[in-house]
C-alpha cells in the first residue's frame, strides 16, 4: 500500500519542520556572541567562529565585549566539557558490556538448562517489564546514599545492569536456536562456562547487536537517575552537565555555548545510529513485534 | 556404575553451576529493582524525610494525595491531557509518514531518517533547543517565524494557555519517527495479493486501505498506542528543562506539571519521600493497568 503522490507533499513539508531546529542549533554553535540575540536573526552565520567550544579572548579577570566562555571553559573541571563526555562513554561502555554479559549468561540457564524455578524466574523477569523503573527511585536512592555510592562511577553502573528486557530478547532468540548445538558441544566434553563463551556468545551476536544499540542511546542520554545520584561537577554525564548549564546561565548570549555543549552530545549518538542504523531498525520492529 | 549419592551430587554440579550462571542477574534483578519495589510500598505508607526513621502513618500519604493535593490533581489532569493529545496526534502522523515513505527507494530511505532523527538524538539537548527555539526575545526562531506572517513576539513559555500545547508538539516532533518505523515495518509484512485482490473487486484505494491496511496494522496500531502511553505518562525531562521556573517545577501556575516531575520534586527538592513513594505507586498502578491491557488485546489478537 502506496500513498498517492500528491497526498505525499504534506508529509515532505512536515520534513522541513523536523531539519529546521537542527539547522537553527548547528547555525548558533557556529555565530558569535554579538551575532546570536541579533535581529533579525542571520540564517548564515556571518562571522563563523569557534568561539562558543572556546573563546581565546575570554579572560575572567578582565570584561571583553562581544567574549563569554566557550562550552570547554564553562565548568571550573579538569578538561572542562571533555570530563563529561569521558563520564558518559565510561559510563555507557561499562553498563552496555556488563548487562549484556549478564543477561546472556540467565538467558542460557534459562533456555538451554531444565534447572527448577527457571520458568517463575522467567515470568518474575517478565513481569517486572510492566513496572514503571520511576517506582525504584526513592528506595535506590537511599541505597546508593547508604552505600556511599552517590556521586561514584559504580552509583551509575551497578543498578543498571540487570535489564528484564534485554533478558527476555535474549531468551526469545535463544529460544529460536536448537537445542542440539549445545548438547553436541555437552558430548564433547565442554564446560558450561565454555559453552556459552565459545557457542553460545557467538551465536547471539544478531540479538547482542541489536540490544547492544538500545542500551547505548539510553545509556549516553540517561538523565533522571543521574541528575538524583550526582552532586558534583567532576561527576556529571553530559545530559545532566547539560541540564546545570541551562540553570546556570540564562541570557540569550550564553545559547552559542550551550547549543555547542547540545551539539557535542548529540553528534556521538546521531554517528552511532547512521552507522549501525540496519541493525537499529531491525532490533526496533523484532522486540516490538514480537514482544 | 553409579551410585544415588554420585547421581545426585552430579546433579548438583550441574545446577550449582546453572544457578551460579543465574546469579549475577539475579542479584541485582532482586537488589534494585525488586527490594526497592517492595521498600518504595512501604515507604508510601510513611512520612520519611531521609534522615530520620521513618514514620508508619498508614494511608495519610493517599487520602492527602487523591482527596487534599490541588497540585497533585492538576498534575494528573496535565498529564491525561498531554498523554491523551501528543498519542493521538503523533499515531496519526506516524501512520500517514509510513504510508507516505514505506518504500525501499533513496527518496524514502533519506525522509524515513529525517524523522527518525530526534529519536536517536540526545533528548536535553533537543528541549535546550526547544527552548532557545521559542525564547521570548524578538531573535528567537519561533517570534521570528511569527514575524514574517505579521505575528508580534510571544511569550512562548510564559503563557500558562501555551505550556501543554507546546509539549505535546515538542513530543509529537520527537517520537512520530518511531511509529513510522514500526508502521513501515508492518506495512512490508502484508502480501501484495491482498490489494490485487482487492483491486480485481473494483475496491478504491479509500476502501482497500480501510478495508485491508487498517485492520492488519491493528497489532502495530495497539503496540504503537500503548508504547506511546506508558511513555507519555513518564514524561520528565521537557517539563524540568523548558519549563522549571527558579523555584516552582511545574512551570508558570503550573501549567506544565505532571506526575514525574512532581515525584521528583517532592521527593528531591522538599524530600518529602515518603510522599513521593507514593506518587510513583499512582503511576505504577497506571502503567500496569495499561500493560495489562496490551497484554490482553495481543493475546485475544493472536487468537483471532
Amino acid at each position: 500500500m502506496t500513498a498517492a503522490p500528491l497526498l505525499r507533499l504534506p508529509f515532505y513539508l512536515l520534513s522541513l519542520t523536523m531539519i529546521a531546529p537542527f539547522y537553527w542549533m548547528v547555525i548558533t554553535v557556529f555565530k558569535p556572541v554579538t551575532e546570536i540575540d541579533r535581529q533579525p536573526p542571520s540564517f548564515v552565520p556571518e562571522h563563523p567562529t569557534l568561539d562558543n567550544f572556546y573563546d581565546p579572548g575570554y579572560s575572567p579577570t578582565q570584561v571583553n565585549p562581544g567574549h563569554l566562555q566557550g562550552i570547554f571553559q564553562r565548568f571550573q573541571v579538569d578538561f572542562g566539557f571533555g570530563r563529561f563526555m569521558f563520564n558518559s562513554l565510561v559510563i555507557t561502555v561499562a553498563i552496555t558490556a556488563g548487562s549484556l554479559l549478564i543477561a546472556s549468561l540467565a538467558a542460557y540457564v534459562i533456555t538451554k538448562h531444565r534447572v527448577p524455578g527457571r520458568r517463575l524466574i522467567f515470568l518474575m523477569i517478565v513481569a517486572s517489564m510492566m513496572v514503571p523503573w520511576q517506582t525504584t527511585l526513592v528506595p535506590n536512592y537511599v541505597i546508593m546514599r547508604n552505600l556511599g555510592w552517590l556521586d561514584t562511577y559504580q552509583g551509575y553502573i551497578v543498578p543498571a545492569l540487570a535489564k528484564a528486557f534485554v533478558l527476555f530478547f535474549l531468551v526469545q532468540f535463544l529460544h529460536s536456536i536448537p537445542d542440539e548445538l549445545v548438547q553436541a558441544a555437552r558430548v564433547d566434553g565442554a564446560g558450561e562456562w565454555r559453552i556459552w563463551w565459545r557457542i553460545v556468545l557467538p551465536l547471539l551476536r544478531p540479538a547482542l547487536a541489536a540490544m547492544s544499540i538500545f542500551i547505548v542511546l539510553a545509556e549516553w542520554n540517561n538523565f533522571l537517575w543521574p541528575l538524583i545520584l550526582v552532586q558534583s561537577d567532576e561527576m556529571a554525564n553530559i545530559p545532566v552537565a547539560l541540564a546545570r548549564l541551562n540553570s546556570y546561565f540564562t541570557g540569550a548570549q550564553n545559547q552559542g555555548a550551550i547549543m555547542a555543549g547540545g551539539l557535542l552530545a548529540s553528534l556521538p549518538s546521531i554517528v552511532f545510529f547512521l552507522v549501525f542504523q540496519r541493525y537499529f531498525t531491525r532490533g526496533i520492529v523484532l522486540s516490538g513485534l514480537k514482544g | 556404575m553409579t551410585t544415588p549419592a554420585a547421581v545426585s551430587r552430579h546433579r548438583w554440579r550441574r545446577h550449582g553451576t546453572s544457578y551460579l550462571m543465574l546469579l549475577p542477574f539475579l542479584a541485582l534483578f532482586a537488589g534494585f529493582l525488586v527490594w526497592p519495589l517492595a521498600n518504595s510500598l512501604y515507604l508510601s505508607f510513611t512520612r520519611f524525610d531521609g534522615v530520620t526513621a521513618p514514620e508508619f502513618t498508614g494511608l495519610e500519604n493517599f487520602r492527602r494525595l487523591l482527596f487534599d493535593d490541588d497540585r497533585f490533581r492538576h498534575a494528573l489532569g496535565n498529564t491525561f491531557l498531554y498523554v491523551v493529545a501528543s498519542v493521538g496526534i503523533g499515531t496519526l502522523l506516524s501512520l500517514g509518514l509510513a504510508l507516505a515513505f514505506s518504500g525501499s527507494g533513496w527518496p524514502h530511505r533519506v525522509m524515513r531518517t529525517v524523522f527518525f532523527l530526534p529519536s536517536v538524538t540526545s533528548s536535553i539537548a533537543l528541549m535546550l533547543l526547544w527552548k532557545w527555539i521559542l525564547n521570548p526575545g524578538d531573535f528567537g526562531l519561533a517570534n521570528t517565524v511569527a514575524g514574517w506572517f505579521g505575528g508580534r513576539a510571544v511569550e512562548w513559555l510564559a503563557t500558562p494557555g501555551l505550556t501543554i500545547p507546546i509539549l505535546v508538539l515538542m513530543s509529537v516532533w520527537g517520537g512520530m519517527g518511531y511509529g513510522m518505523v514500526l508502521y513501515v515495518a508492518g506495512l512490508n509484512t502484508i502480501p501484495q495479493e491482498y490489494y490485487e485482490a482487492a483491486r480485481i473487486d473494483g475496491a478504491t484505494s479509500w476502501q482497500q486501505f480501510r478495508r485491508v491496511t487498517l485492520p492488519l496494522l491493528r497489532p502495530v496500531t495497539t503496540y504503537v498506542v500503548v508504547t506511546g502511553l506508558i511513555g507519555a505518562f513518564q514524561v520528565f525531562e521537557a517539563v524540568y528543562i523548558v519549563f522549571r521556573g527558579t523555584n516552582n517545577i511545574g512551570g508558570v501556575l503550573d501549567s506544565g506539571l505532571m506526575i514525574v516531575p512532581y515525584l521528583y520534586d517532592q521527593g528531591f527538592t522538599h524530600f518529602k519521600l515518603g510522599y513521593a513513594s507514593a506518587i510513583a505507586w499512582v503511576l505504577f498502578v497506571i502503567i500496569f493497568a495499561l500493560s495489562m491491557v496490551n497484554l490482553r488485546i495481543g493475546r485475544a489478537l493472536k487468537e483471532l
